[in-house]
């Protein structure tokens, strides 16, 4: 295991976006080759799926031969896990309102302290690596409990190496609604008002309790050195009919600022340590210890560059859980597969939303007993 | 008023207008042109014949229909179900009474979306009970529809048959014009998923329409130890069932989800499960899929999953893409169904124990027996287990009725009796 988790750490300590993909890729490539043994000797049934994969992996000559997991396995109560669970540190949660049960993702102090390696590395490569003012935007309220981290308190929580102090903005009730803490926003534009900041919301919290309420008073709160970076996607977005570019418009306006200072990035709780920030051509690229795969729903086989597919994220971050290879339910055309105009290397990818829910069809749509009121 | 023109049976639909001026147009030419089932019959042949096209050798249950079509496989059934004299319309003696089939009128079809040629076979049990059809082509059919009913409208040279069908396209949550349809008709066949049948069958019918419904069930095969260790008919069986798994993708009522195998001291299924395997390569090299929902795809991949991180004693065979899926294992009791070519194989002591389980929701039994007698048992169990068919391997979507347990012309006639007054 140490041996194991040197190579990790040698990978994170590379810069994210420089190597050529064929060499990131074969680094890639062995490390994962060696995680999937370890998962192996650590968990009888994740052996025998990967036992049963139809290529053994020891002969894989792409990451993408590999045998991944669907997300939806870590769905299992308690949690999938190869370590024991006086080990495991934390829990981390997915959301809940995209899914009735959520994600649990077991970490044990190894993966954890790499979690927050890994999305350091990622977030300074795009804004830097000074510490400032952390604006968040959201309450504080449910980041007390130390067992258990959601998606939201993740996120913030992954930002927090780039805060020199953090001011949360929204209150919430005994109901759990939020709002505004306006007082509070004032003070932090007014105190910060040329410094560099970062602010940090969920997209649809940034949009409902920020953008709206203020945009409507025509507030500007004159924060032009502001890096604004939000997560966890557009669907609630979706029946407001919220393009991006209007989002990014009315957020720009909202702080004084240019709309190249927001940043969007795709993360899960599953792939820990591994976000997908925007660059500046609108594209996600893959770090040096992760890799996207865009999947062909048909066959399963990378799809070309400009086509659509099912997105499967690679992390050799994780070893407390079964989190290296997933298949996720998300969708996303790939761009190219190196030479993006910002200069990072590797794959540049674009999120095309969720795969719709999956749900027998027709007449054999049948799922569950017969009782007596059906 | 909507123009009812043979070159015009698949219609776009936007008002309810539409529908009923449709309904009462459809219920005077059929009044007005009364087509007994030898009539329509001969229409239907004319139509299969045309059916043989090359450019339609792809649409899935084409095969079928064709077959559906003949006079060969019509005949029998008018005759049990309506009566030995009512192919030309006559009175059937039954004791000192006769009886005659009359139609209800204008019937309505609500096919489900996913069995490609369902639009069609709704319809003609409708068409050969003497009845207009009214059908909602749901929007993944459209196209199909229209090309099956060209041939129709080509094959028919003086177009009564094609002049009592109206096909109306129209979006799945216009509850205004499902409204309208329901008001139009005097019966109803109704096909499809828990949801989509609930919502159908509340919909306003006249108090007189009479409703045949086909509701959500699965299918199941079975094979015992004299079948499947069989070297000789081994790859045989194989076959069939991989041809049942395929029709449809696996999707319909009548498409097997799971395989049991009854054990047999000494004999292991290890051979019989690579012949499977070889029979499901082989169908998907024949019979590729051309597309896939991505949601489709995530289920497969986490039935996989599920399937072997849940139980080490589990095995599963399956190619790097969602093409198919054997997964492999041992128990009674009924998996749930994931459907695109999965099939759960589970070895059971005998097979009374799994078929005891079945809980009403089991259509199709599909059976591959050496033993005859034994196989007379698991019929009369399955039947108390609320199943409706049982079938031999590679039958298992022959539309043959009756189908969940009803007949398929009968509901949608009237049958009148006539004990003379002299008597």
């Amino acid at each position: 295991m140490e041996e194991l988790s040197a190579k990790i750490d040698r990978l994170l300590s590379l810069p994210p976006y420089s190597q050529p993909p064929d060499e990131r890729e074969f680094g890639l490539l062995e490390l994962l080759k060696e995680e999937l043994e370890y998962g192996c000797q650590r968990h009888v049934g994740y052996a025998n799926y990967i036992r049963q994969w139809p290529v053994d992996f020891h002969s894989a000559r792409r990451v993408s031969e590999l045998p991944f997991l669907p997300v939806g396995i870590l769905k299992a109560n308690p949690p999938l896990s190869f370590v024991g669970p006086h080990e495991i540190k934390r829990t981390l949660t997915s959301s809940a309102t995209t899914s009735q049960s959520p994600s649990r993702v077991a970490l044990d102090a190894a993966t954890s302290r790499r979690m927050t390696k890994g999305v350091v590395a990622i977030v300074r490569d795009h804004i830097g690596p000074s510490r400032r003012p952390y604006l968040v935007v959201d309450t504080s309220d449910f980041m007390r409990r130390a067992d258990s981290l959601g998606a939201r308190s993740a996120a913030i929580q992954g930002l927090q190496p780039f805060a020199t102090q953090a001011t949360y903005c929204l209150l919430s009730d005994e109901k759990g609604e939020l709002t505004l803490d306006r007082q509070k926003l004032q003070e932090f534009a007014e105190n910060h008002r040329d410094a560099e900041v970062l602010i940090y919301g969920f997209t649809f919290i940034l949009w409902n309790h920020l953008v709206k309420p203020l945009m409507a008073e025509n507030v500007c709160l004159n924060l032009p050195n502001v890096r604004i970076l939000h997560s966890g996607g557009w669907k609630r977005l979706q029946d407001q009919a919220v393009e991006k570019a209007v989002f990014n418009d009315q957020l720009a306006r909202l702080f004084g600022c240019s709309p190249h200072c927001i940043i969007d990035f795709y993360g899960m709780v599953e792939s820990v340590g591994v976000i997908f920030p925007d660059c500046q051509e609108g594209n996600k690229h893959g770090p040096s210890f992760g890799d996207v795969i865009v999947r062909d729903p048909l066959t399963l086989e990378p799809v070309a560059a400009g086509e659509h597919g099912i997105v499967q994220v690679c992390s050799v971050l994780p070893t407390s859980f079964p989190g290296n290879l997933l298949l996720t339910e998300d969708l996303a055309q790939v761009i190219a597969y190196d030479g993006c105009a910002c200069g990072r290397r590797g794959i540049g990818f674009r999120f095309a939303g969720r795969v719709p829910k999956a749900e027998l069809r027709g007449c054999g749509n049948l799922e569950t007993k017969r009782t007596a009121t059906n | 008023m909507t123009t009812l023109t043979a070159t015009k049976v698949v219609q776009a639909v936007h008002a309810p207008a539409e529908i009923t001026d449709a309904a009462d147009e459809l219920r005077r030419r059929a009044a007005n042109d009364e087509m007994t089932p030898n009539e329509v019959m001969t229409v239907f042949e004319a139509w299969a014949m045309s059916l043989q096209a090359k450019e339609l050798d792809e649409v899935p249950g084409i095969v079928f229909l064709r077959m559906w079509l003949r006079r060969g496989t019509l005949e029998p059934i008018i005759n049990r179900e309506l009566g030995e004299e009512s192919l030309n319309g006559g009175w059937t003696e039954y004791g000192r009474a006769r009886c005659k089939a009359f139609p209800l009128g204008v019937v309505g079809h609500w096919p489900a979306g996913n069995i490609e040629i369902q639009p069609i076979l709704s319809m003609t049990c409708a068409l050969l009970g003497g009845n207009a059809a009214l059908v909602r082509i749901p929007r993944g059919l459209f196209d199909l529809t229209r090309m099956l009913m060209e041939k129709l409208e080509r094959a028919e040279s003086g177009e009564r048959l094609a002049r009592r069908i109206f096909m109306a396209a129209f979006e799945h949550g216009r509850l205004d014009l499902h409204e309208a349809m329901a008001r139009a008709v005097d019966g109803a066949m109704i096909w499809g998923g828990k949801e989509s049948v609930l919502q159908v069958r509340s919909l306003p019918f006249p108090h007189w329409a009479k409703l045949a419904v086909f509701g959500p069930r699965i299918s199941v095969a079975a094979m015992d130890a004299g079948a499947w260790s069989d070297p000789e008919q081994q790859k045989t069986w194989c076959q069939r069932l991989a041809r049942d798994v395929w029709q449809f993708d696996q999707q319909a009522c009548s498409s097997p989800q799971v395989l049991y195998l009854e054990r047999s001291p000494g004999r292991a299924t290890t051979q019989f499960l690579s012949s499977l395997q070889r029979a499901f390569e082989a169908e998907n090299q024949a019979h590729p899929r051309q597309t896939i929902p991505a949601a489709l795809t995530s289920a497969i991949a986490r039935a996989r999953a599920a399937w072997l991180l849940g139980d080490p004693s589990r095995h599963a065979v399956f190619p790097m893409g969602p093409d198919w899926t054997l997964l492999v294992g041992a128990g009674s009791e009924l998996p749930e169904p994931v459907q695109g070519k999965t099939l759960a194989v589970l070895e059971v002591d005998n097979l009374m124990d799994a078929v005891a389980k079945f809980d009403g929701n089991v259509q199709t039994l599909g059976l591959g027996m050496a033993n005859a007698e034994r196989e007379k048992d698991l019929a009369l169990l399955a039947g108390q287990r609320g199943v409706d068919r049982i079938v031999k391997l590679g039958r298992m979507h022959t539309f043959t009725p009756p189908w969940d347990g009803v007949d398929l012309i009968r509901p949608m006639v009237r049958i009148v009796r006539h004990v003379s007054s002299a008597d």
